[in-house]
């Protein structure tokens, strides 16, 4: 019989998952300690978007957004640099980032772990854009504070066998 | 002291830096460090340079880790030297390929310096 993950998307979707893998990375990778936040974070103006995708069992994608000065804050945490803009490096650590959330996350659910792949990161900047993915199966958007700033985690998921 | 010539292949500039830095923080000293940003670019550098130690990514663009781990022996290049796969993938499946690959090492991203310390130093048989 083929392997499905459909009886275990009370797994695959658990909101504490997520909450956990952003914990070990942005502990482990950052030093630094986040905390879920109780509403929706406000991202306004200039922000970077990071997106990873999944394929296999589970396709949909793994996004952070973040603002261009967390975004700095974050890129200059994890590579011991200061950063003035947000330039190639700052864009590059985002979407390392987000691309080693996606890992951890996955990571979770054993049978996902070994029956999703992971596309390379691809990052979005500017300001007042919209990512529109179509999640039929679930979506998780949770939004966290960072230092005096905040970013926002979102699991999609499109297709789920 | 000679010293410890490293190769870290990633398509992340910023994951080289850290990988470096990790190297450094576990006492590789003294380090000389040569970074490729893909699979190709790694093996043409090991066409012209000696390396003691290499440090590979495996989700890249165009050749991933572990056709780069395959072309490395099937070409020949580095005979002996350690390999260390940085990785998001976790699975037992995807360790499980990189060592019949030809891998000595698996290091999961996030990952501390004290991990790259546990899994690099015995492959250099530094104490």
């Amino acid at each position: 019989m083929a392997l499905s993950l459909r009886a275990s998307l009370h797994l695959v979707s658990d909101p504490r998952n997520l909450d956990a893998s952003v914990d070990e990375v942005f502990q482990m990778m950052l030093g630094a300690n986040c905390q879920r936040s109780a509403g929706p974070a406000k991202i306004e103006g200039e922000a970077v978007t990071a997106v990873v995708g999944f394929c296999g069992l589970l396709t949909g994608a793994c996004i952070l957004r973040a603002g261009n000065a967390a975004a700095i804050e974050m890129a200059g945490r994890m590579t011991d640099m200061e950063f003035d803009a947000v330039d190639d490096i700052v864009k590059d650590a985002i979407g390392e980032i987000c691309n080693i959330l996606a890992g951890a996350w996955k990571g979770k659910v054993p049978d996902l772990s070994a029956n999703c792949g992971l596309s390379v990161p691809t990052v979005i900047t500017g300001r007042d854009y919209y990512l529109h993915v179509h999640a039929p199966e679930f979506r998780l958007n949770h939004a966290y504070s960072f230092e005096e700033t905040g970013f926002t985690v979102s699991i999609v998921c499109d297709g789920l066998q | 002291m000679s010293d410890i010539r490293a190769l870290i292949v990633d398509d992340s500039s910023v994951m080289r830096k850290i990988v470096e830095r990790a190297l450094r923080q576990a006492g590789l000293d003294p380090l000389v460090v040569h970074e490729a940003g893909s699979g190709t670019e790694g093996l043409e550098l090991l066409r012209s340079r000696q390396v003691d130690l290499i440090l590979s990514d495996i989700n890249m663009p165009l050749m991933d880790g572990l056709e780069f781990l395959r072309q490395l022996r099937a070409q020949h290049l580095a005979p002996g030297v350690p390999v260390v796969m940085i990785t998001t993938e976790s699975s037992e499946e995807h360790v499980k390929q990189a060592i019949l690959a030809g891998a000595q090492g698996y290091i999961r991203k996030p990952f501390t310096a004290e991990q790259v310390k546990e899994r690099v130093l015995p492959l250099l048989h530094v104490v």
